[in-house]
């Protein structure tokens, strides 16, 4: 059974995703704060880790950060009620897998943390279109093609996703197999953490994010 | 760095503080060692200054009964001034010039004034001169008037400079009006000497009031701004949380707490617009809203390459309300996903719902819905609309505007 570990500061929304998730996987252990955290996932060593955005003591993206440097192995859904473009960028950027929101229903978070153990990239439909945003189409001369731009084909995937189709769904749209679009999602995961930079940074900028 | 900070704050304190009447440094009312130490010099200045004063027709005595009335004790108004700061080089000679110059006023003005004054300050003050040498303290005082410019207060520079011109001016324009220019009147000197000195001394007081001004307002601004939060939370977010706990149909519920999480959503991370016309996303956002208070249906919306609203891109906005309320209102999908696409002119908008579906062409032609509101109303405004449905299989509205 896949082992998970909770990470929020939030006592009754931890209370919460316990309950939901308790039948469906063995829950390693829960923090309500970084450095907790940090010690409990590195001596529990889950294969998932749910972890809040916003915490006292430099939030989620310490957590992510700190864990990735010993056990590069973990892999992290971040869960937040914040869905600005920043939150979500910068967790993604340090590692994350994936991005949901809070008001997720349970059967998603479910099917999300699942795909995430099996080593694929969960993208929602506001993640994806964050990235469609900032690979926007206009090529800069200087960005590097193989990170800074994305496949027709993996745009195509990424446009069917922030419509709010599941993968399965967009297979069948797109006459690709699952596992096809899962392959897309991932790379455009990779390129997300990757990419140079050079369109995240102008994306990002016009927004005033950074 | 961090001791010129505080030196630096110490010394506004002195300036800025209010004058009060000393309880340490007393012989009648306390007056001249408050004076002394707002001004942060001896208090044997202030007193011989008083008493040469009040040789000039009795005008000493005068002020200092003035000074006893308006000025609070000390303790009454709570202790905040110390007088261990000295004085700047321009504060003693702007004092030395204000007080030169009252001298001379009071002479013009026509009070009695006994051949007895002038020989008077000079003794006083080469008393207190002596006095105040004698102290402790004098050496290290000296050591600061020699070198004024040291902590770096350019200002102080140039009032040294201002006012060392003046006294020029002042000594030169006094010793000439002793005999050709008599009639330019000494009232006229004086009273120019007067305000120069007036503002050496009090122009960084009178600065650091309006500064405090300033402060005060930011303040009062701040404050606002949380009144205003309070407000806001307590309109919305207190009466939907009174709503939720008195409504047992979980639907409602739910309902309820998205439309305030998007209210409070917005208010939270959206700026403010800066321009009069909203953006396509605000516009869309703005509707999924209505509908979803209306149908209890909560709506999801990506938008991408957001930005403002074109006028034929508001039949668009329009056609994709009417999509999000059928799909709200006939298709039983749990949630609808709206997804907006703008680039240069063109602008792409799919309404989804993976609900019950429906065959087009059962709709029976008295429906207007989709003919109407959707496809008519884009093909009007040059764009196009495609409707793709299957029972059982959701329906996807595709929206297209395009430029002219």
């Amino acid at each position: 059974m896949t082992t998970i570990y909770l990470v929020d500061d939030h006592e009754l929304f931890l209370s919460g995703v316990r309950a939901e998730l308790s039948e469906r996987f063995e829950i390693a252990g829960s923090s309500t704060d970084v450095d907790d955290a940090v010690d409990g996932i590195r001596s529990t060593k889950p294969d998932v880790v749910l972890v809040d955005v916003h915490m006292p003591g430099g939030g989620g993206l310490s957590v992510v950060s700190n864990i990735l440097e010993t056990n590069p192995d973990i892999c992290f859904l971040a869960l937040s009620v914040s869905d600005a473009p920043e939150d979500v960028i910068a967790m993604i950027r340090a590692g994350a897998r994936g991005y949901v929101t809070k008001s997720i229903d349970p059967d998603a978070l479910a099917d999300a943390i699942g795909r995430i153990a099996a080593g694929d990239a969960v993208f929602s439909p506001k993640l994806a279109g964050f990235v469609l945003d900032a690979f926007s189409e206009t090529v800069p001369v200087e960005a590097d093609p193989e990170l800074d731009q994305l496949t027709p084909r993996e745009r195509e995937v990424l446009r069917q996703i922030a419509r709010g189709y599941a993968y399965k769904q967009v297979a069948h749209r797109l006459s690709i197999s699952v596992k096809t679009v899962e392959t897309h999602v991932s790379s455009v995961l990779r390129k997300l953490q990757l990419s140079n930079r050079h369109e995240l940074a102008r994306w990002a900028s016009e927004r005033r994010i950074v | 760095m961090d001791s010129d900070g505080e030196h630096h704050a110490e010394r506004h304190q002195v300036l800025s503080g209010r004058l009060t009447r000393s309880t340490g440094d007393r012989m009648v009312t306390g007056l001249a060692g408050g004076i002394a130490a707002r001004f942060g010099i001896p208090t044997v200045f202030v007193r011989a200054g008083f008493v040469t004063l009040a040789l000039a027709g009795g005008f000493g005595a005068l002020c200092y009964l003035v000074g006893w009335i308006i000025t609070p004790d000390e303790q009454q108004y709570g202790s905040m001034i110390e007088a261990d700061e000295p004085p700047t080089s321009a504060q003693r000679m702007g004092l030395s010039l204000a007080f030169l110059a009252l001298l001379m006023f009071l002479e013009a003005a026509g009070l009695w004034f006994g051949s007895v004054v002038w020989p008077a300050a000079l003794i006083f003050f080469g008393a207190a001169l002596v006095w105040d040498r004698s102290s402790t303290e004098s050496r290290e005082r000296l050591a600061q008037f020699a070198k004024p410019a040291e902590s770096g207060a350019k200002q102080s520079r140039t009032q040294i400079f201002v006012g060392a011109a003046l006294m020029a001016v002042g000594v030169v324009v006094v010793l000439a009006s002793l005999d050709s220019f008599q009639s330019l009147g000494p009232v006229a000197i004086a009273i120019l000497l007067t305000a120069a000195g007036f503002m050496l001394l009090f122009g960084p007081w009178i600065w650091g009031l309006f500064a405090d001004l300033g402060e005060e307002r930011r303040a009062r601004i701040r404050s606002e701004e949380r009144a205003d939060m309070a407000a806001h939370l307590h309109d919305s977010v207190l009466q939907t949380l009174a709503m939720i706990q008195r409504s047992d149909d979980p639907q409602r519920m739910v309902t309820l707490a998205r439309a305030q999480e998007r209210d409070l959503r917005t208010w939270l991370y959206e700026p403010v617009a800066e321009t009069n016309h909203g953006t396509i996303g605000e516009e869309i956002q703005a509707a999924a809203a209505r509908v979803e208070g209306d149908f209890d249906v909560p709506i999801e919306v990506v938008v991408v390459g957001d930005r403002a609203i074109a006028d034929q891109e508001r039949a668009l906005v329009a056609a994709a309300t009417e999509a999000m309320a059928n799909a709200a209102k006939h298709s039983d999908a749990s949630s609808v996903s709206v997804y907006v696409e703008c680039s240069d002119g063109v602008v792409d908008a799919w309404i989804s719902d993976q609900g019950s579906g429906f065959d087009e062409s059962e709709i029976s032609d008295d429906r207007k819905g989709i003919s109407e509101s959707i496809k008519a109303r884009m093909n009007r405004s040059g764009g196009e609309a495609h409707v793709t449905s299957a029972p059982g299989d959701g329906t996807e509205v595709h929206l297209r505007s395009e430029p002219r």
